[in-house]
């Protein structure tokens, strides 16, 4: 495709490119995909609708205005539209791009501006400093007056993301980070090498679940490569419009990555797999692209790389159990994985994998969208409790650690019985020690 | 730019959240899928009740404003799209299905109800909504009935027209109008049901819709045939149709179409094949079996270079699926999708093929066609860049050509998206001016003011070009 680049009323910098916005023909396949479309019912706030926001500012009769910011942020990024698009328009991508403009636009102001700088630049960047800052709520855990203070609701005098924050907090364990050895050799027949994607969630809040993920992919025989400087792999700052660091997070990413010696780089994070695919669009022109082309090339999410490579199954154990899955978006729209997890899971001896209904409607997590549109959130997420609810299965899998903070949360506030956990959580249960 | 008085008038009626009149809204609620018109209202209402359009449709007649509904905005021809401002009115929020009557086989709905849903509903019942348009899954049921849709099944079970039985409509001037019922036979008086189905929104709001459902096929039967040359597809399906069978479905794609499809689809479609049929013969199995026999003998005359036959059911509704996506499919390969609604008498098919080859080489154009073959009902889709002039001219010849061809066989210039902005200055050479002019004397006794969706089917005198680039 050729660049046209027309930039309009954009600032230059990471401006969407005109050419992607053009290439809508607005035959509306998105609508009926799109969970914020669904919720509002208003043409802006659909795919469809957005793109034409985005060109509208490209072709200079409109302004990047406080409602085109509005959209950029109420979008969320799910690409659902994607996947639906048969032209090939990518509309969350676009809105992700334009984020990047709201800051030219409209500044925040002093302490929004001054927190989003220390989160985004200094503390997310910094493994060390991240952890650190987990120690007040691991603390505050630690302490039991989250006991007290979910049975006083002395956090409903704050705004209502503290108190869903909170809320959806889990029993913190010390990171993962530190305490994974950096190589982890094959069991049994070796296969190959694989470099782990350790994710900043999955460190500080599922350790449990990429312990687990690092065993299975030992056990089937793959030496597991945990280089210790890997930073957050940018996947917030996209979302939250701050592309350059994000720029110099996946280059560091890359080069430490591309330098170990391992046959496919391996997530369990769905949010991260998504990000460091897209590692080509982000660096494009600052990384030779053949480099850019044989990194991507290696990056699977585990799911996928399991089902590639063939799951050995002989040595399993059998868990009893059904269970539904819930196809997290940055896995089946980002990536295009769908298929990988259910055919894992019908290869685990016991599990019985009863399909919900819209498996791959988003659930209302979406990075920090569940914290900063907490009502619609709520809907998004009831429409997917729903559905859980109507398979009576007693797990709800999943393979990415917001959907598995926010449908947690979700199960929990409804009543329902189900057990929320990872793909990797069950198949380790399957895994002998 | 409408005065502030008559906007909160009209916020009254409908309610805030009901109505839309920032820029951003407006903008993004000033065009449909047609390629080349954006013309943003000056307000938009999203009216629940039938009483909420009667009122809306008096303030619009008492401030002469002109009125353009709207349901999902995925017609062809700018139907919905406010070519003289005013207000755009959705009727996306009056979705409710209102009855599926089983002892007389009717639904009764609101014109927000989403194709699929009504299709969704009877066949729970156990029974079947055929007219299925390629966006089925999001157009609504009265921008069916104002364009009067086709889809994939229109072969044999027809259009949305031959469903509609009874509607009720809100005049300009306020007035209600129920036209039809629920009976088979009905001459009372003019059939103005079946001057509405088709109207563009030109005569009256739709604000209910009684459709005719029928018991669904027991059997149905899906293969696919490739072809070296477009030509022998065309014939295939010329001798299917003299062959007096009847498929539930024929549609067809040419090469550029099948690669743009497997692009997005990868379901395995062979890129090198010059064309295919999609055929669906359906109903009670023994005809079923006979038929797909017959179809099948055909193909193999007709050196059809590969037949297959779907599997199963999942993947017979796979590869209907992926014939729906074609025309946005082929929007991957140009900034500009330009898509026509060509239509002939059967027999005329394999010619129009190469009518079509001819012009795309005659203009130097890529073209990709697809469509429903068994009715005649090509699309054949020029893929340009708007930015480009020359390329844009030379598309706009292709077409002129092309349906001079079409009108001299007999054919017409609209099988199924309607006239709208986009082809009225086709009207008068297919009907003749005679023709247009009592078209416009029926418009004139329902709508003397010309309130409703004006600047839609007629060409007026003073406008050189009604397209309006973006």
């Amino acid at each position: 495709m050729k660049s046209d680049a027309r930039i309009g009323n954009f600032t230059p910098r990471d401006a969407p490119h005109y050419d992607d916005a053009l290439q809508c023909m607005r035959c509306g396949f998105c609508l009926p995909t799109c969970p914020t479309f669904a919720l509002t019912g208003r043409e802006r706030s659909s795919p469809r609708g957005r793109v034409a926001l985005a060109r509208a500012v490209a072709e200079e009769q409109l302004e990047f205005t406080a409602a085109v910011r509005d959209e950029a942020f109420f979008c969320l990024d799910c690409r659902a539209c994607t996947t639906a698009c048969p032209s090939g328009v990518r509309a969350g991508e676009i809105m992700e791009i334009c984020r990047s403009q709201a800051q030219s636009f409209h500044p925040l102001g002093h302490p929004g501006k001054t927190f989003r700088e220390f989160v985004l630049q200094k503390m997310l960047p910094s493994p060390d400093l991240l952890e650190t800052s987990m120690l007040p709520a691991r603390l505050y855990q630690r302490l039991g007056i989250q006991w007290l203070v979910r049975r006083s609701k002395v956090l409903k005098l704050g705004a209502d993301w503290i108190d869903k924050a909170a809320g959806m907090l889990p029993e913190l364990a010390p990171p993962l980070r530190k305490q994974l050895p950096t190589i982890i050799p094959a069991r049994g027949q070796q296969r190959g090498r694989v470099g782990f994607f350790l994710g900043c969630v999955m460190t500080l809040m599922y350790p449990h679940v990429s312990r687990q993920t690092v065993r299975v992919l030992s056990h089937q025989g793959f030496d597991v490569i945990t280089p210790r400087e890997i930073k957050c792999c940018g996947a917030p700052h996209l979302s939250e419009g701050d592309r350059e660091t994000a720029r110099q997070l996946a280059l560091k990413n890359l080069e430490l990555l591309m330098a170990a010696d391992v046959e496919a780089i391996v997530t369990d994070c769905a949010g991260c797999g998504s990000a460091l695919k897209e590692y080509e669009e982000l660096l494009e022109g600052l990384v030779p692209t053949e480099t850019l082309a044989a990194f991507r090339s290696k990056v699977r999410d585990v799911a996928e790389f399991l089902a590639e490579v063939g799951l050995r199954t002989e040595n399993l154990i059998p868990v009893n159990t059904s269970v539904t899955y819930h196809e997290p978006c940055h896995l089946c729209h980002a990536q295009g994985v769908s298929r990988q997890p259910r055919i894992l899971l019908s290869q685990i001896p016991g599990v019985e994998l009863r399909e919900m209904n819209e498996s791959s409607w988003c659930c209302g997590s979406a990075a920090t969208w569940g914290l900063k549109f907490s009502k619609a959130s709520q809907q998004v997420l009831d429409r997917k409790l729903g559905n859980v609810a109507a398979t009576g299965a007693e797990l709800l899998v999943t393979a990415n650690p917001g959907c598995q903070l926010q449908l947690a949360w979700g199960v929990r506030e409804a009543g329902l019985p189900q057990q929320v956990v990872h793909l990797m959580e069950l198949l380790g249960q399957a895994t002998p020690q | 730019m409408i005065s502030p008085p008559v906007v909160s008038r009209l916020q009254q009626i409908v309610g805030k959240d009901n109505m839309l009149y920032e820029r951003e809204d407006l903008l993004v609620l000033g065009y449909d899928s047609t390629p080349g018109i954006h013309l943003p209202p000056d307000v938009v209402v999203y009216p629940t009740t039938t009483e909420a359009v009667v009122a809306l449709l008096q303030v619009a007649r008492e401030n002469g404003l002109p009125v353009t509904p709207r349901g999902s905005g995925t017609g062809l021809s700018g139907g919905s799209v406010a070519a003289r401002g005013g207000m755009v009115m959705c009727l996306n929020r009056m979705k409710r299905i209102l009855e599926i009557d089983e002892e007389n086989l009717t639904a009764t709905v609101e014109p927000g109800v989403v194709t699929l849903d009504l299709f969704n509903a009877a066949d729970e019942k156990g029974l079947f909504y055929p007219p299925d348009p390629g966006s089925q899954k999001i157009s609504t049921l009265g921008g069916n009935v104002m364009e009067d849709a086709g889809g994939l099944r229109g072969l044999k079970y027809g259009v949305t027209r031959d469903y509609v039985m009874a509607l009720q409509c809100v005049l300009s001037d306020g007035d209600l109008l129920r036209t039809g019922g629920k009976n088979v036979k009905d001459v009372a008086g003019y059939a103005f049901k079946d001057l509405l189905v088709g109207s563009e929104g030109t005569l009256g709001i739709i604000t209910e819709i009684t459709v005719k459902l029928i018991p669904p096929p027991q059997a149905k039967r899906t293969f696919l045939a490739y072809f070296n040359d477009m030509r022998s597809a065309g014939a295939a399906v010329s001798r299917i149709i003299a062959a007096k069978i009847i498929p539930a479905t024929m549609e067809i794609m040419d090469r550029a179409t099948i690669n743009c499809v497997e692009d997005y689809v990868k379901i395995g479609l062979p890129r090198q094949m010059a064309g295919l049929l999609l055929i669906e013969v359906d109903g009670h199995p023994a005809m079923v079996a006979e038929d797909a026999e017959s179809v099948r003998r055909i193909l193999e005359a007709v050196k059809a270079a590969e037949i297959h036959v779907a599997r199963d059911a999942d993947e017979a509704a796979s590869l209907a699926a992926a014939r729906r996506t074609a025309l946005s499919a082929l929007a991957r390969v140009s900034p500009t999708t330009l898509l026509e609604d060509a239509t002939v008498p059967r027999s005329r098919l394999a010619e129009t093929f190469g009518e079509i080859e001819r012009l795309t080489e005659k203009y130097r154009l890529t073209v990709g066609t697809f469509g429903h073959a068994g009715d005649g009902n090509l699309h054949p889709t020029v893929l340009c860049d708007e930015r480009d002039a020359d390329e844009m001219s030379r598309a706009h010849a292709f077409y002129d050509e092309l349906y001079a061809q079409v009108l001299a066989w007999g054919g017409t210039v609209s099988g199924e998206h309607g006239i709208g902005m986009a082809k009225k200055g086709y009207l008068a050479r297919q009907i003749g001016a005679g023709g247009v002019a009592v078209m416009q004397r029926i418009k004139n006794a329902f709508d003397p003011a010309g309130r409703l969706n004006p600047g839609k089917i007629f060409a007026d005198a003073t406008e050189q070009d009604d397209s309006h680039e973006e």
